[in-house]
């Protein structure tokens, strides 16, 4: 009997030992949304970062305003978000070092085929929601989780005068962009999803873009190093490695790289403050 | 019907082309698993037998908790662990959020109470015979007790298997304290809902049907277990 137990501590050590290789390798723990990650965007260009700098990135997924709510909590190192009030306010509070341009895209609205509120017909975002909102039967799916996509859907709402929830059909689901997209296809609801989803998912849903373009509707993202003296950074300059390296040539080619259906779907920015 | 079973067809494929992410996910979730309930098993079995035989004071009120533990909803402990282990929490310095250590701790949490549960109640008010012969021969208590526990140890490896279902497919934890990390903490369950949320539902499903094998593994381990107990 002692010997099993010795075969199992054995074992145990090595499942332990296991756990921890390569995990404490990570310099650089960048948090981003949801819509970012779910783009497939970071998969594709961080490891061009790895190979040029030698150092590590891990990414944690979240909505803006959870992703800025780690970031005070001294959880990350770096953010890449897209809510430019909230990003400044975070620099402002001392949370990060400062922030920079790094990509734009847009937002557009998509809806049922049938478009029942007609939103095709309008010159103006604003209108498009007023038509969502009256119209019986004609649903609006919403990310309602604080994320970038979420806080503009809210603008919106505001901008053009409406209280979203006074309309029966709008629904709030907690389950990222691309859960959202899908929802609102089942639904066949009207959403609101950044450019680089809809390309994503556009062939997988039976939904089509309905409204695009305006100067309401372009979402920059920011990149936002946290402030190495307010928070204890992993690696400070794997840290700053990366956000340099998002707002330099290499990195603007490697998102420009990112296409789907022949499209970037992020365009960069950027290179100074 | 052709959407679940392009699924189903689309989900096979992924599994023969050895879907890298799909397969490490496998590997993450043996691991994880396997190594919290042995960890759990070698600490949760000694006590729970020890409350059984010896009786101290206060003996029924543990057993009544760790009997409860065995129902504490994952997203329980999932939360419990992050507030322990986020930098701002007491261990925040060892730096284990968004760890596989994390999620070790915390299935360790949940196979726990399942392994204690059911060694007291293999060793509880049972024959106290065997115990009082082992004493009288002079046998230590750690001796005594080691072999009182062999004597239940069928009943063990079922409490072990079960717990280990349990961890193979709980999500509450993984994803709150493991952050689902690419390549580091995705687990199957956790990389499952990621999928769907992607609009991959053959990746989904691909990620159940493995889930689904290892559970078949685990109830034909268990039956097997009670029919050699039986004879």
């Amino acid at each position: 009997m002692p010997r099993r137990l010795l075969h199992l501590a054995a074992l145990l050590g090595l499942g332990l030992a296991a756990c921890g290789d390569g995990q404490h390798a990570v310099d650089v723990r960048l948090v981003s949304t949801t819509s970012t990650v779910d783009s497939g965007l970071l998969d594709q260009i961080l490891p061009a970062f790895e190979e040029d700098s030698g150092f590590r990135v891990q990414v944690i997924a979240r909505g803006t305003g959870a992703a800025l709510a780690l970031g005070r909590a001294g959880e990350a190192d770096v953010l890449l978000v897209h809510a430019r009030d909230l990003e400044d306010t975070f620099v402002a509070e001392g949370h990060g070092a400062f922030r920079r341009d790094v990509m734009t895209n847009d937002f557009v609205l998509v809806g049922p085929r049938e478009d029942p509120a007609g939103v095709r017909e309008v010159r103006s975002v604003a209108e498009a929601l007023t038509r969502i909102h009256s119209a019986e039967g004609s649903g609006f799916a919403s990310r309602g989780d604080g994320s970038g996509t979420h806080l503009r859907e809210q603008r919106l709402w505001k901008d053009a005068g409406l209280d979203a929830t006074a309309d029966p059909d709008y629904l709030e689901l907690g389950v990222g962009m691309g859960g959202l997209i899908q929802a609102a296809s089942e639904k066949q609801a009207y959403t609101l999803v950044d450019r680089g989803t809809w390309l994503r998912f556009r062939d997988r849903v039976d939904l089509e873009l309905v409204f695009e373009g305006g100067p309401a509707l372009l979402n920059p993202y920011g990149v936002i190093l946290v402030s190495p003296e307010r928070h204890a950074l992993r690696n400070e300059k794997a840290a700053r490695a990366l956000v340099d390296w998002l707002v330099s040539p290499a990195g603007h080619r490697a998102i420009q790289g990112y296409r789907k259906h022949g499209m970037p779907l992020f365009r960069p920015t950027g290179g100074e403050r | 019907m052709e959407f679940l079973l392009d699924g189903i067809r689309e989900a096979w494929h992924l599994l023969l082309s050895g879907d890298g992410e799909v397969w490490h996910a496998a590997w993450i979730t043996l691991l994880c698993s396997l190594t919290a309930t042995s960890l759990a098993a070698l600490l949760a079995v000694p006590y729970g037998a020890w409350l059984a035989v010896y009786r101290p004071r206060g003996h029924r009120l543990q057993a009544f908790l760790l009997r409860v533990g065995m129902f504490v909803p994952t997203i329980f402990i999932g939360v419990l662990v992050y507030g322990f282990v986020a930098r701002r929490g007491p261990l925040g310095d060892l730096d284990l959020l968004f760890t596989r250590q994390a999620i070790i701790a915390g299935e360790f949490l949940l196979a726990f109470p399942i392994l204690g549960t059911f060694a007291h109640g293999a060793l509880t008010g049972s024959d106290r015979r065997p115990f009082e012969t082992a004493r009288t021969l002079g046998a230590s208590h750690t001796r005594t007790l080691g072999l009182l526990i062999l004597e239940v140890r069928t009943v063990l490896v079922g409490a072990w298997l079960m717990a280990c279902a349990r961890c193979f497919s709980e999500l509450g934890i993984s994803v709150t304290v493991g952050g689902n990390v690419r390549w580091e903490t995705r687990t199957l369950s956790s990389t499952a809902t990621l999928r769907i949320r992607q609009g991959d539902f053959a990746g989904g499903l691909a990620l159940g049907m493995i889930l689904l094998v290892l559970a078949v593994v685990v109830a034909l381990a268990a039956h097997r277990l009670a029919r050699e107990a039986r004879r």
